[in-house]
């Protein structure tokens, strides 16, 4: 059991595979909830049963009867956490729900207590039995109801003026609601709290960036940052679930504090639908106005989406709209509606899959009228040459040739150009497509080599990997620089302990962490070379980039190479263990250019007649990542992306009762996401040219643009084959009857 | 979950000899360990009956008898029933996932409970879970629930597939009772509709337990066909089911079988359309008015209209595929 | 929550539990009413399990699913809670063989039989062919799933279910991945099938 020896490091996988594959598929990976932590409890946290109120008293003597229950923690009886103290420090903290420090109901299910006990099934047991008494008040959660009487503000400068197309010959105008959507990351999530000194702390928890978890709780329990190490190596999934700090990691800290033992929480599965954020359920309504020659000549997008009574979360819906298309004329407004649920948050493509939708289904439906392939309408408006919100020229824009690649992928041409025209029985097929951008980002961030005699190196990051493949990439990217084998090439992540790194969303992940790879691998061989250099003088100003390593020694990429062993080099100085470390970030490429990722998605589907059912034959998702770095995990999280595209499109509705003020069927069997049957299996190809300005190896990422444009390309191919235009997901079969 | 004594029964007499209201019986779990963990059902005694109940698929010439105890995967697999009641094997395949049709017993497959939303969140009232609190169903979330059959106390629907054939195919269930008596009970008797005891979903009397399921032999096993319509392709609960089958002489239908799930408290069989298409030619307007037939008394909540052109179009495909052969 | 508890009155011994039952109905009515109840301990059971052929003699608490006996008491992490409901399939372990949900399988009702997990399914240290097809596949991308899905496909393959890419879909339904990776799995059940 060689490979088992080392529980936390990544070695090299067989036959090219990811550097941690052999831990996930013998489940060696230990995620969250999975270390083994001496004398650890069980908190489980209780929630409130009415949707808006306050706590009027507790009845907790039933739960303490049962055996092995350690304590229970209320807004009553409660660790001090300094950074909640006062209502004054509540609201300066930023931490969304004051979790067991208000008396304030705001929806169902926020927790009220948490009972500490030594076993799961204690915990579980006992908290059921918690019972609270409630001065109970009016409450709203169902958003389609609450969201008429809001107004509407203006998001983002208008551009040109809504009269100057107001007589185009072509006009769409429609509205389009979109239920609330959860992340579901298959791990739940969880935290293992201890404090291992009154003022440190250590915590296995499950996020997507553990600098952010740190600073958090430093913040909150006023101890140095340096104070807490947080453990995410394995992170099973998160699709921004985990980009914020929520209240069940505080709770797990606060037990932890309040029985002086090292505590596990694992949130359950109806949990997730309210403590971790959801995609909030939206309202819009877009005008568009296009000339007989197809050209878009102006947009009105206005939005509305759900937030919470304590924070407001604007999604940003508008944002895409002003981003693709040349719009001479362009106005967005949007609104937020306060509900009694907990807080939304950015969920893969916040913002642009909700707004992308409305928009390419406004320009499906316009080609319509044109009488033109939606394929040509695209490439006539899209803004290729520079950003028509900031001016600035797209340091690289492919997402033409996406869509032409895509499109000869699908066999664009045998679609027909009006609906119901490829009908065989009860079945209509049809097609459809769309696009969408994401803002292509970068932050600061850190990574160090440590590199031992034998030639094996340590690439380390306190970036996570939630499953995008970033220690893989980091090996690629460490390999392409220094010439190492992969087999030589280590990865450790995902720990607070390791230089700092940005947290993984927004698709910045890769592209910020391949500068600060490169940047360190540079630096490892010039700090090679300069040891190189007490054996060889030919080494004394050698550049990074003429310098060559192998898993045994350095040399000169040239001919007559200079060889030198790390041996000599390793007795020569003395040296244990080399480390390096080096940080990068955006600079001045920022204020030449803008930056953008692309996809088109193609969809062929077939309609039933008789039953709605829709079943997707083929799916094309066609992205420019810039350059691809490690192609197989690339190409999963493309298709990866389209499966949730298609849940979005046709499954996923997070429900809600208005006159019980909670959420109806919060578990997996009534929030459906696609299983392996609802998906075909979905074809990926990448524009592969690198983007020169971005990064040092041209990537870019491709989590949010692989999901955005999915759920219009569906919708677009059911107007396809059946006439019928539906601008309300999911597009479940109740929807789809009646064409 | 509420603690609870566990103990496993020799003997079948022995267990019988051990029911009560606060003791439950285990076989698969699949429905039952999850009530427990939902503080539905809280039993203070477990009794393990795996071993006591039959776990085999007998044949004789008349009939198949399918032990309590058999895995819905050994029924799917078994190959008499492949061969002479194939609608039993595809009604259960449309149902959850390989790993749940490994455990589920038979017997426990026609006890399950609703998956209605309100019987599962003990916030919310539910007469089925604590008669008398209301239901929540009938003015809330509705949109998986009944359109026939239903009373002004539930408007829940069986969750099963496997009924639903079993119904389709007058099937028989086989109880034990205390005394070690065998009694029959026809299928379509066996599950009830909630009237005004949504508590009960069935009539297994108290001192009994199901031993098995019997069916006669049909001549409903070339044409016929399990149409499930669910919100995605596979592991969900049925928006609508409709077992069907036909007995053909040339392209004229000899009888018919007609029966669904998501529409009732129980399975549901259609007997006036089976009585229509009795000795009509197999076509598409007949299998479109026998639709008709079935859709046109049908009394929809607030959220689920839509059921009703479903299982027009549910019916017309089912019977539709029953005359492609063996599909 | 309290509304089911509330209504019975739980005595603290097991003997006594068992009278309890003969009390009269109309003494019962009467203990609906108390708010404060005893609540009942724990039930402890000594089981002898065979976990990927290692056999454990255990305590175990007849609450305790095979899931967390698996998870909590054993340390053997590798099977996962997914949603803990029967609705995901991460915990998807091989029970005498088949394929089934260790967390509606209560470690009680595993007693004499052979479980194996992902953790026995290597020999030694070389990989089950669907862990190396998986990691050639790229079947996973944060690998949650990946345990349930690989002890899943491993009963598929046996089950003879992998005629086509729809009957391995259709068979491999109750594996849910959010990560959506789908045709990796697909490919690597099609690798490792006859």
């Amino acid at each position: 059991m060689g490979f088992f020896d080392e529980p936390y490091d990544f070695v090299a996988p067989p036959d090219d595979g990811r550097v941690e594959g052999i831990y996930k598929v013998t489940g060696k990976g230990k995620y969250s909830a999975e270390y083994k932590v001496d004398n650890i409890c069980y908190a489980v946290m209780v929630g409130s049963t009415v949707a808006a109120g306050s706590i009027k008293s507790f009845n907790l003597s039933n739960a303490k009867q049962v055996a092995g229950v350690l304590d229970i923690i209320t807004h009553q009886h409660k660790p001090v956490v300094p950074g909640l103290a006062d209502e004054a420090k509540i609201a300066s903290a930023r931490f969304g729900l004051p979790v067991f420090h208000t008396d304030k109901i705001y929806f169902k299910g926020q927790p009220i207590a948490l009972v500490i006990a030594e076993t799961l099934e204690d915990a579980t047991y006992a908290a059921s039995l918690v019972e609270a008494q409630y001065d109970t008040e009016s409450f709203a959660v169902d958003f389609d109801k609450a969201q008429a009487a809001v107004a509407l503000t203006a998001t983002g400068k208008e551009r040109g003026t809504m009269d100057a197309w107001s007589n185009a010959p072509f006009k769409v105008e429609a509205e389009y609601n979109i239920k609330a959507e959860v992340h579901h990351p298959m791990e739940m999530h969880a935290t293992i709290a201890e404090w291992t000194a009154t003022d440190k702390l250590k915590l296995y928890d499950k996020n997507q960036g553990v600098n952010n978890v740190q600073r958090t709780f430093a913040r909150l329990f006023a101890i140095p940052e340096k104070n807490i190490e947080v453990i995410s190596e394995y992170v099973g999934g998160g699709f921004g679930s985990g980009l914020r700090i929520w209240p069940h990691a505080l709770a797990a800290i606060m037990a932890a504090k309040q029985v002086n033992r090292p505590v596990k929480l694992m949130l359950t599965r109806p949990q997730m639908f309210y403590s971790v954020g959801y995609r909030p359920a939206s309202w819009q309504k877009v005008q568009l106005g296009a000339n007989a020659e197809g050209k878009l000549l102006g947009i009105l997008h206005q939005s509305k989406n759900g937030t919470s009574k304590y924070e407001n979360f604007n999604e940003g819906i508008t944002r895409v709209t002003r981003l693709i298309y040349n719009f001479e004329n362009l106005k967005t407004e949007a609104a937020v509606v306060a509900l009694n649920l907990s807080t939304p948050t950015w969920m893969r493509g916040p913002g642009d899959c909700t707004g992308d939708f409305a928009v390419e289904s406004a320009i499906d439906e316009i080609s319509y009228q044109l009488k033109m392939d939606p394929v040509a309408l695209r490439l006539k408006n899209i803004a290729t040459e520079k950003n028509p919100e900031t001016g600035l020229p797209w340091s690289t824009n492919f997402l033409n040739e996406c869509i032409a690649k895509g499109a000869a992928m699908i066999n664009w041409q045998d679609r027909k150009p009006l609906p119901m025209q490829d009908i065989n029985g009860d079945w209509s097929t049809g097609y459809g497509m769309a696009v969408g951008m994401w803002n292509a980002g970068r932050g600061n961030a850190s990574a160090a080599i440590e590199m031992k005699k034998d030639g094996s190196i340590t690439v380390q990051t306190a970036m996570t990997d939630i499953g995008t493949g970033t220690g893989t990439s980091m090996q690629n990217i460490a390999h392409d620089v220094t010439g190492i084998s992969k087999t030589k090439i280590k990865i450790e992540l995902g720990n607070s302990n390791l230089p700092a790194a940005p947290s993984q969303g927004g698709s910045n992940g890769l592209s910020s962490i391949s500068g600060a790879v490169v940047a360190v691998s540079n630096l490892l061989k010039q700090k090679l070379a300069e040891y190189a250099a007490t054996e060889n003088e030919v080494y004394k100003n050698a550049k990074p980039t003429d310098i060559l390593l192998s898993d045994t020694g350095i040399s000169f990429q040239t001919a007559n190479n200079q060889f030198v062993s790390y041996t000599s080099i390793w007795d020569k100085s003395k040296l244990t263990v080399l480390e390096v470390e080096a940080s990068s970030g955006p600079g001045a490429e920022r204020q030449q250019y803008s930056f953008c990722s692309s996809a088109a998605h193609f969809c062929k589907l077939k309609v039933n007649r008789k039953t709605g059912k829709v079943k997707i034959e083929k799916m094309v998702a066609v992205a420019d990542g810039g350059k691809i770095v490690s192609e197989k995990a690339a190409a999963n999280q493309m298709s990866g992306a389209a499966v949730g595209g298609i849940g979005m499109a046709l499954l996923e509705e997070m429900t809600t009762d208005e006159r019980l003020g909670g959420l109806v069927g919060d578990d997996l069997a009534g929030y459906h996401f696609a299983v392996n049957a609802d998906a075909p299996i979905i074809d990926v190809a990448f524009i592969g040219k690198p983007d020169p300005n971005i990064n040092p190896t041209g990537s870019k990422g491709l989590g949010e643009v692989g999901i955005i444009g999915v759920a219009a390309a569906i919708s677009n191919a059911i107007y396809n084959a059946t006439g019928k235009r539906l601008r309300d997901l999911p597009i479940t079969p109740d929807k789809v009857l009646g064409w | 979950m509420r603690p609870f004594i566990f103990s496993k029964s020799s003997a079948l007499s022995q267990a019988l000899s051990k029911k009560n209201n606060t003791t439950q019986f285990i076989a698969g779990g699949t429905n039952l360990v999850d009530l427990m963990k939902k503080n539905i059902a809280q039993p203070e005694s477990l009794v393990d009956i795996t071993t006591v109940l039959p776990d085999k698929i007998t044949t004789n010439t008349k009939s198949i008898q399918i032990g309590a105890m058999v895995r819905n995967t050994a029924i799917t697999n078994n190959a008499t029933v492949k061969a002479k009641y194939p609608l039993l094997a595809k009604a259960i395949l449309a149902g959850a996932s390989p790993q749940i049709r490994n455990m589920a017993s038979t017997g426990g497959n026609l006890l399950q409970r609703t998956r209605c939303p309100y019987f599962y969140d003990i916030t919310t009232p539910c007469n089925k879970r604590k008669p008398g609190t209301g239901c929540s169903a009938m003015q809330g979330q509705n949109r998986m629930n009944a359109i026939v059959g239903y009373s002004d106390q539930c408007v829940a629907v069986h969750p099963s597939d496997m009924c639903v054939a079993l119904a389709a195919l007058d099937a028989t269930v086989t109880l034990t009772t205390k005394n070690n008596k065998q009694e029959n009970i026809a299928f379509t008797n066996f599950h009830r509709l909630p009237e005004n005891l949504p508590e009960r979903d069935n009539n297994l009397p108290a001192n009994a337990l199901i031993h098995s399921i019997s069916i006669n032999e049909n001549p409903f096993n070339k044409n016929y066909a399990y149409v499930k319509l669910r919100d995605r392709d596979s592991y969900a609960f049925a928006l609508v089911s409709v077992a069907a089958a036909l007995q053909l002489s040339g392209n004229t239908i000899v009888q018919a079988r007609l029966a669904s799930g998501g529409v009732a408290h129980k399975p549901w069989r259609w007997t006036e359309a089976e009585q229509y298409l009795k000795g009509k030619a197999a076509t598409a307007t007949t299998f479109s008015e026998a639709a008709t037939m079935i859709t046109k008394g049908l009394k929809p909540l607030s959220h689920n209209g839509f059921k009703v052109p479903l299982l027009h179009g549910a019916v017309e495909t089912a019977l539709q595929n029953c005359l492609v052969a063996s599909q | 929550m309290k509304q089911e508890h509330s209504r019975r009155f739980f005595l603290k011994t097991s003997s006594v539990l068992a009278a309890f039952a003969m009390i009269p109905r109309t003494a019962k009515a009467f203990y609906e009413e108390v708010k404060n109840f005893f609540v009942p301990n724990k039930e402890v059971l000594p089981l002898t399990v065979s976990i990927n052929k290692k056999k454990y003699s255990i305590k175990a608490d007849t609450r305790t699913t095979l899931l967390d006996l698996l998870r909590e008491d054993l340390h053997l992490t590798g099977t996962k809670k997914g949603c803990d409901h029967g609705q995901c399939g991460a915990c998807t372990v091989h029970v005498n063989g088949e394929r089934v949900l260790s967390c509606l399988t209560l470690a009680a009702m595993v007693s004499g039989k052979e479980v194996t997990t992902i953790e026995g399914l290597a020999n030694e240290d070389k990989l089950h062919p669907m862990q190396q097809a998986f990691i050639e596949c790229d079947g996973f991308q944060c690998g949650y799933c990946t345990p349930g899905q690989i002890m899943s496909a491993v009963a598929c393959v046996n089950e003879g279910h992998t005629g086509s890419v729809a009957e391995i879909k259709e068979f491999m339904s109750g594996n849910l991945c959010r990560c959506g990776a789908y045709n990796g799995i697909v490919q690597s059940i099609q690798k490792v099938a006859p």
